[in-house]
């Protein structure tokens, strides 16, 4: 198609202006971080590095974020196990349902959080708390979980999509066993995948509120319920920005490590 | 060799296991599914059938004790109910303005990334499209909290035109959804119009079609099923969410809200709120599916 000199010019400024309203909020998340000021009017009056100082020694933010570490690799840890158990049954195995079970992978993650959430809660209470447990921090990881299986199924299904089984079939007629075929052939292949799926999920989860709002005991603080919980109380206002910031930055991580990983990962989205 | 002995019955075992294994596909396969189905059907689904089922139950409402008697009461209230239908049709209505406003936002930049951009740039800026993802949901909600507060960035940048910003209401948090869920549109339509062929855009041209016409007739038709699989993402996650709602709306209230709110003193109304967003979408997914877009996905 032969775009004329104009509609060139038209459609960079366009695309420029789109690019600027995709980061200009994000900027401002960091410059805000800097601002003397505990009300959030602009342009800041100053800059300053006080609040960065304050929020290292905020200790309800530093709770929060372990336990938003330990719910993530908990989930992680879960969903990796499911999803490509999952995966390697969807991919190599033809049964009765097989699209069905695909299906409801997903839906954990395509039905609304709050329906997710509400179904949870009262599962938990109705089930666990005959038996004494409580909601704490392990129905956090069994709800994130629920949702983390898909990223890892995707990953992990649609590497073993393009890799045929003739591999494991050749490593078994030179004598190699089941588990010496997988774990000499299969894992290998299947690896990078694995390691974004984890990487993925760690994401989803760290970043989760719905869910964790309905399945987080008394006590038990993610990160992202912090922040909500924080937002509005004008005294935690700073140490909030500098999380937010904090959050931004770290954003760039896992773009760079899922760019190392393959560049098929970086183009697939989160879901 | 008196260490060794156990080591080789021990791998003789092994490979038993293995053998009967490999004899065995149908065992192989109840071993990988088992623990993700109890998991996914009997923990995941059991939840939703439960949940669901009590959308057909009552509370009492002197007590707040959920009375486990059919009826189809609170779908009843949900039809007839003027604040519920008011907040479903507006909810409905959120979702469909923050999808058009994607489209309609992405379709420049994707056309930019995919088709004019120097090729060498395309994949960087593919990441610059991606990286805002992986920005957490709170604090992109948060960061126009800051925008739109009274005294912010908005209100800032329109004080020179007379002007204000929209303040905290149903226009901030139509503004802050399509924030959220761009990406999610850009990404299926840059993807589309990398893939057209440029061999039709050019047959097209060779018979006379200007840049307009071939846009119309050649590039839309060809794009619109991409457009179609992101408004699913941009929809359904508009559809379910009450967290923005809460940070920018003011006292503005989605179908989430009113589910939230029911939660503690009428269990089995939130249950029935709570179809309703699954309903919708589902019907959007089957209206969709019928372009074929699912497929793309």
């Amino acid at each position: 198609m032969h775009l004329g000199r104009s509609a060139r010019i038209a459609l960079r400024i366009g695309a420029g202006l789109g690019f600027a309203v995709i980061y200009v909020p994000l900027l401002l998340v960091l410059a805000n971080s800097l601002n003397p000021d505990r009300s959030a009017s602009w342009p800041p009056p100053g800059l300053t590095g006080r609040w960065w100082s304050a929020a290292v020694h905020d200790s309800g933010a530093r709770h929060a974020l372990w336990t938003s570490v330990k719910a993530g690799l908990g989930a992680t840890a879960v969903a990796l196990v499911l999803g490509t158990l999952i995966a390697f049954a969807v991919a190599r195995y033809r049964f009765f349902g097989r699209d069905t079970v695909s299906f409801v992978v997903v839906l954990p993650i395509a039905l609304p959080g709050i329906v997710t959430g509400i179904a949870l809660n009262s599962a938990f209470s109705t089930v666990l708390q005959p038996l004494g447990v409580g909601l704490g921090l392990f129905t956090v990881i069994v709800g994130h979980a629920t949702f983390c299986i898909v990223v890892v199924f995707n990953n992990v299904v649609a590497r073993l999509r393009r890799t045929t089984g003739s591999y494991e079939e050749a490593a078994m007629d030179l004598g190699a066993s089941t588990f010496r075929a997988f774990v000499d052939v299969t894992f290998p292949l299947v690896r990078s995948a694995l390691l974004a799926g984890a990487l993925l999920s760690f994401a989803l989860s760290f970043d989760e509120i719905v869910v964790t709002t309905f399945t987080a005991g008394p006590g038990i603080e993610t990160l992202p319920i912090w922040i909500f919980g924080n937002m509005t109380r004008p005294r935690q206002a700073p140490v909030v920005n500098v999380v937010a910031a904090v959050l931004v930055l770290l954003s760039v991580v896992p773009i760079y490590l899922a760019q190392r990983l393959s560049a098929d990962t970086a183009t697939s989205s989160r879901v | 060799m008196a260490s060794e002995a156990p080591a080789t019955a021990r791998g003789s075992g092994v490979r038993r296991l293995a053998g009967a294994l490999h004899r065995r596909p149908r065992l192989r396969l109840a071993l990988l599914l088992t623990g993700p189905l109890l998991w996914l059907v009997v923990l995941y689904l059991g939840s939703l059938a439960v949940l669901f089922a009590s959308a057909f139950w009552t509370t009492d409402s002197f007590t707040s004790q959920v009375v486990k008697v059919w009826s189809t009461d609170n779908f009843h209230a949900l039809v007839t109910t003027p604040v519920f239908r008011e907040v479903i049709v507006r909810s409905v209505g959120v979702a469909l303005a923050v999808t058009a406003l994607c489209a309609l936002i992405a379709f420049p930049v994707a056309f930019y990334t995919a088709r004019v951009a120097p090729p060498r740039r395309r994949p960087l800026l593919v990441v610059a499209i991606l990286t805002p993802l992986w920005a957490s949901y709170l604090v992109k909600v948060y960061a126009w909290r800051l925008i739109l507060s009274q005294g912010g960035l908005a209100d800032w940048l329109l004080a020179p035109f007379g002007l204000s910003g929209p303040g905290f209401g149903l226009p901030a948090t139509v503004l802050t959804l399509t924030y959220l869920w761009l990406p999610y549109m850009i990404l299926p339509i840059h993807t589309a119009l990398e893939q057209l062929p440029a061999q039709l855009l050019d047959a097209s041209a060779d018979l006379g079609a200007r840049a307009g016409r071939t846009f119309r007739s050649v590039v839309l038709p060809m794009v619109l099923p991409s457009v179609a699989a992101g408004s699913v993402f941009t929809f359904s996650l508009s559809l379910g969410d009450y967290i923005t709602v809460q940070i920018v709306g003011g006292k503005t209230q989605l179908i989430g809200n009113l589910v939230y709110s029911d939660i503690e003193l009428n269990l089995p109304m939130a249950a029935a709120l709570g179809t309703v967003p699954v309903v919708v979408i589902v019907l959007y997914l089957l209206a969709i599916r019928r372009t074929g877009a699912l497929d793309s996905l």
